[in-house]
């Protein structure tokens, strides 16, 4: 495919203009308090830190549900158990560079390999449960996973219920002493996933993986062994949320065994949710938005703030049907077609038969 | 000739999917009038758009006179509509008992129209006790249709009463619909063009979602080219 | 006689499981003392009943509705938090009965707003403005009026006055009678008007938002006014007769009163369902993984509603004086005895069975066992649910209103739930949590029964309550492996995951679950 410049630019403007937003952000929110850019550089800003921080964390939620959205929202596969695999990565990260001191790349190594391996072992129970139960059987390992990691048995390792503690971040990346660094680093895998995935999911293997989602019995009658697909998605999937996982160690230096639980599958299905299923922008949008809406209503309500959490997700699942860009996306398709019809009844009115004309030519 | 059903210019979607790209036609009162076009013409979504399950988004549905697109299934139906659906669609849980007593709109239906039915289908009432999954492709066929006699209903759509059936079966089957026209109206979808032609007097050719021929089925029978073209048998 | 093979063949792989089950039951029950086994097994029976109550009104729900009411759990703990209202604070029930009433009678009206919908002009900006401009002005009126209106309640802040202080006197048989709420300066009347105008105003407007109900034909009547009438009269009675109500309650024998609460929590969950499924779930059939998130969300609000009315601290509910007996006589030789001097435990050789945890609870959820069963097979609703649950369209091609029947549907399985909340008050406590567990026991439940079986919720739940507690009591007494003398002991935590394996592992191996259908 041969795109010339500019068209590529005006078709990518509101990805690009984002990502320009996102590389300056720092620096912009250094600005407003009167700390130069250099300063900013060289991690002394007050309120830039504060901000990179949280978009750090939305970064690594982005990640998280984009990978939900892959196996969700294109393969159709409902998982109850999502968490586990950013919770294996999580952990799996602190312990290999706490308790057995690994640097970080053969961390990231072992990381591939049990990202690898959590996907083959949904991938054995894929060809036996469909639906709502598979949802339950992998409600049912994540719990499992989660008791584990929760069990006093193991609590030299993963701190038990208290989570997992003290985990020495290497210098060069610790966000302590090098969070812009940490931002950068962050954003650019976000960016990269991001851009993988759109690559996955535009190619033949993402659209036999979306056939799946419409009807898993055609798919099959045409040819596709439509396990195989499920699998890749998973892996990809579980990969990428094992990154997540190995970002979130990194960042908080503290692990909570909450992030194994199905409360965290829930994050991220209403993230995808929020944002719309089955778009992979939906689901960096809904990242940003849920935490943001988490972040500020705990500041200023407190206590309450899961109440209104709540209600706001009623809200948008009773007026934004199809999550905020799915119904953005829609309504902007469906205001062309409207302006389409105003003009044919337009043409009619002033007495040109448009399906006559239209039939002549 | 009064006309007991009329549709004018209907337009359904599905999803995204614009299904049904302008019908009309009408039924007049007690004839039977066979819809007819290739798999995928847009025959069942007609039935079940007339029975309001999948809502016309533009056009006109009229029974006895009286506008009923809008309206939902359950009140459509109440007005005296009965319905077949493809594929035998009966309820595998219940019994045949249980099958026809569920279509009761009044209470008494059932034991009223009772021997009616069993004269029709007299092997329903052999069967009387057994649950809808374990009967044959006939026996389940002839009890979804006498589930749409048990109600008063003046005009019956049948979505393709000979599908997977044995030649016997359908027989059977053609005699039974006859007799129900002596007292109602019958819309059918049929694949089978030989069926259709031995049972209705009227015809409607859907094609791509429009209805593109409609008459008298005598006349369709002589035009060997509207069937080849429309239907691609012989 | 010659079908028994052919079933047999057909379920070769139920029949398997069904026989390793029973294989490992008799082996968990071969570790331990006859007594120990029968206690546990009561137990078991108890958390089993309890969970089927959640889990049948879920299983209903997601049978006919495609509905997995993740809200059930919360629906169950508000069911435990009225009955515990109407129980402990009869005064406050008494109270909140005339503006509950009041505010209800505007929506018994639906198709006469339903004709005056249909009078206002069709189109346009006002079209839209105009269910706002009923709707916000009710729910500010009604705010308005009940703010000021006087229902006696309990604190949150003050210890003396909290609902944990008001268990506890209750539970010592202390009713003390709070001073009656009163109206201050304002006048009942105004109050009473203001809330039917919020009634009315705010049912209008949610008509007006409907606009696909608006199609079909109203016909007004005299009869239609009935139970409007009817309501506001009989708020209009409870509210003159509303000091010797709550003085008549109060001394109420205890065991009615803990009827009077069941019936109240199993009332107000149907109500809550039918409001829920009717404005919230309805509109979003179209869309069923919506619901996962909506339901998620009324769970959430519901939890901090809870929260926000009866506090963070967990309180228990006295038991109804049947069973709460210690005195002489007690603890009883036999059942028999036990109910006669109402003795809240009995002796079982040696050991001690509560009686209303370990027979009362079972009971009912036998009773309700077969009830539903009886509701589904003999009814012409149950048929309806039946055929339902696989086709719906054609159901509602035969002329029956579907969407009345989801609503009922609906409103039954959340009383279910409210019921089983009520029940589990005395014997396990109130707490904000109480919800997510029993939610979570009983989708295992269902998993493993099979998800749209009525009898495989029952089995289901069973061999979650007896599962759990047969691994707590091994918790304590230890299991011998045999041949190497060691005593293994299963830890807390191995309660739920024992339940979450044994669901994963007979979904592997059946994955409709026990008695679901195969498709």
């Amino acid at each position: 495919m041969t795109t010339s410049g500019s068209s590529f630019v005006q078709r990518y403007r509101i990805a690009l203009l984002t990502l320009l937003a996102l590389v300056l952000l720092p620096f912009v929110i250094g600005l407003f308090e009167g700390a130069s850019p250099f300063e900013v550089w060289s991690n002394q800003s007050g309120m830039s830190r504060f901000i990179q921080g949280l978009a750090i964390e939305i970064f690594i939620l982005a990640l998280y549900a984009l990978s939900y959205d892959l196996i969700f929202g294109f393969t159709g596969l409902l998982s109850f158990g999502h968490s586990m695999f950013f919770a294996v990565g999580a952990y799996l990260t602190g312990i290999a560079l706490k308790s057995f001191g690994l640097n970080l790349w053969q961390t990231f190594g072992i990381l591939m390999l049990a990202a690898l391996a959590q996907a083959l072992l949904f991938g054995i129970v894929l060809p036996r449960v469909k639906g709502i139960t598979f949802a339950l059987v992998t409600l049912g390992l994540s719990s499992v996973f989660h008791i584990v990691v929760m069990s006093r048995e193991l609590g030299d390792y993963t701190g038990a219920d208290v989570g997992l503690q003290g985990v020495i971040i290497p210098d060069f990346i610790s966000p302590a002493t090098e969070r812009l660094r940490l931002y950068f680093v962050t954003l650019t895998i976000l960016v990269v996933f991001y851009l993988i995935y759109r690559r996955f999911v535009d190619s033949p293997l993402g659209r036999v993986c979306k056939a799946i989602r419409e009807n898993e019995g055609r798919a099959q009658m045409l040819g596709y062994n439509t396990f195989l697909f499920k699998l890749a998605a998973l892996i990809l999937s579980s990969l990428t949320a094992a990154i997540a996982g190995a970002l979130h160690t990194i960042y908080q230096p503290i692990v909570s065994p909450d992030i194994a639980g199905l409360g965290f599958t829930v994050t991220a299905l209403l993230m995808i949710l929020i944002g719309g299923v089955g778009t992979l922008h939906g689901a960096l949008a809904g990242a940003a938005i849920f935490r943001l809406l988490d972040f500020g209503l705990r500041r200023y309500l407190g206590e309450s703030a899961s109440f209104v959490n709540g209600a706001i997700y009623v809200l948008i699942v009773l007026f934004l049907p199809y999550g905020i860009v799915g119904t953005w996306q829609l309504k902007a398709s469906l205001s062309i077609a409207h302006m389409r019809q105003g003009w044919q009844r337009l043409l009619e009115m002033v007495g040109v038969n448009v399906e006559r004309r239209a039939s002549r030519e | 000739m009064t006309q007991i059903l009329e549709l004018h210019d209907i337009h359904t979607f599905i999803g995204q999917y614009h299904i049904l790209q302008g019908v009309s036609f009408t039924v007049p009162v007690g004839s039977i009038t066979a819809l007819l076009g290739r798999n995928g013409a847009g025959k069942t979504t007609t039935l079940k758009t007339i029975m309001g399950l999948t809502p016309p988004r533009i056009g006109e549905i009229r029974f006895e006179g009286r506008r009923i697109n809008g309206m939902r299934p359950f009140e459509i139906a109440s007005l005296g509509i009965g319905f077949v659906p493809e594929h035998r669609a009966i309820f595998r849980d219940l019994t045949v008992e249980e099958n026809l007593k569920i279509a009761e709109r009044k209470k008494g239906d059932y034991v009223r129209k009772q021997e009616m039915i069993f004269s029709l289908f007299p092997d329903l009432k052999r069967l009387i006790n057994l649950r809808g999954a374990n009967l044959s492709g006939g026996q389940q066929q002839m009890l979804a249709i006498a589930r749409a006699l048990v109600a008063d209903n003046r005009l019956l759509l049948i979505d393709e009463p000979s599908e997977g059936l044995a030649p016997v079966v359908i027989e059977g089957l053609i005699g039974a619909i006859r007799h129900l026209a002596a007292d109602s109206t019958v819309v059918l979808v049929e694949q089978n063009f030989l069926v259709a032609s031995q049972l209705a007097e009227y015809y409607v050719i859907i094609e791509e979602g429009r209805s593109v021929q409609s008459g008298r089925m005598q006349e369709l029978v002589n035009d060997k080219a509207a069937i080849h073209r429309y239907l691609g048998a012989a | 006689m010659e079908q028994i093979p052919a079933i047999m063949r057909k379920n070769l792989v139920l029949i398997i499981t069904l026989a390793v089950m029973l294989v490992l039951f008799v082996a968990a029950a071969s570790g331990m003392s006859w007594q120990d086994f029968v206690i546990t097994l009561l137990r078991g029976l108890a958390v089993g009943a309890l969970t089927f109550l959640v889990a049948s009104g879920f299983s209903l729900i997601f049978g006919l509705l495609d509905v997995l009411n993740l809200a059930h759990g919360t629906l169950f703990m508000v069911g435990a938090y009225i009955g515990w209202t109407v129980y402990v604070r009869p005064d406050t029930f008494v109270d909140i009965l005339t503006p509950l009433a009041l505010i209800i009678s505007g929506f018994t009206l639906g198709d006469v707003w339903r004709l005056l919908a249909q009078r206002v002009p069709q189109s346009g900006l006002w079209r839209r403005v105009l269910p706002w401009v009923a709707i916000v002005p009710g729910v500010l009126i009604g705010f308005g009026v009940m703010r000021g209106y006087p229902v006696a309640s309990w604190s949150l802040e003050n210890y003396a006055e909290s609902p944990v202080t008001f268990s506890f006197l209750a539970s010592q048989g202390q009713r003390v009678i709070p001073a009656p709420a009163t109206f201050g300066d304002g006048s009942p009347l105004i109050a009473f008007g203001g809330l039917i105008l919020a009634s009315m105003l705010i049912a209008f407007g949610l008509t007006l938002l409907r606009q696909s109900d608006i199609h079909t034909a109203a016909h007004v009547s005299w009869r239609h006014v009935v139970p409007f009438a009817g309501l506001i009269a009989g708020g209009l009675v409870v509210f003159t007769v509303n000091e010797p109500l709550t003085a008549w309650l109060f001394a109420l024998d205890t065991n009615w009163l803990f009827l009077i609460a069941v019936l109240a929590a199993v009332l107000s969950g149907m109500g809550l369902g039918a409001l829920m499924e009717s404005t919230l779930i309805r509109p979003l059939y179209v869309r069923p993984i919506y619901q996962l998130m909506l339901t998620l969300g009324l769970s959430a609000i519901g939890i901090e509603i809870v929260r926000a009315i009866w506090g963070r601290p967990e309180f228990t509910m006295p038991k109804p004086a049947l069973f709460a007996g210690s005195g002489e006589g007690c603890p009883a030789e036999s059942l028999w005895l036990a109910l006669q001097n109402s003795c809240s435990t009995m002796l079982f050789q040696g050991g001690r069975i509560r009686i209303y945890n370990e027979i009362f609870i079972p009971l009912v959820g036998l009773i309700v066992l077969i009830a539903v069963w009886l509701l589904l097979r003999r009814t012409r609703l149950g048929m309806i649910i039946r055929a339902g649950v696989q086709d719906r369209e054609m159901v509602e091609a035969l002329g029956i209103n579907v969407r009345r029947v989801f609503t009922m549907v609906f409103a039954l399985g959340v009383g279910l739930a409210a019921l089983g909340g009520v029940l589990a008050a005395p014997s396990i406590g109130l707490s904000n949590t109480m919800g997510e567990s029993f939610l979570l026991n009983a989708l295992i439940a269902l998993a493993i029964g099979g998800l749209t079986s009525y009898p495989g919720a029952a089995i289901g739940s069973l061999l979650v309550g007896m599962l759990q507690q047969f691994i707590i009591k091994y918790g304590q007494i230890g299991i011998a492996i045999p041949l190497t003398g060691i005593v293994f002991k299963p830890s807390p935590p191995l309660v739920p995951a024992s339940t979450i394996l044994l669901m994963v592992i007979i979904l592997l191996i059946l994955p409709n679950g026990l008695l679901g259908r195969k498709e």
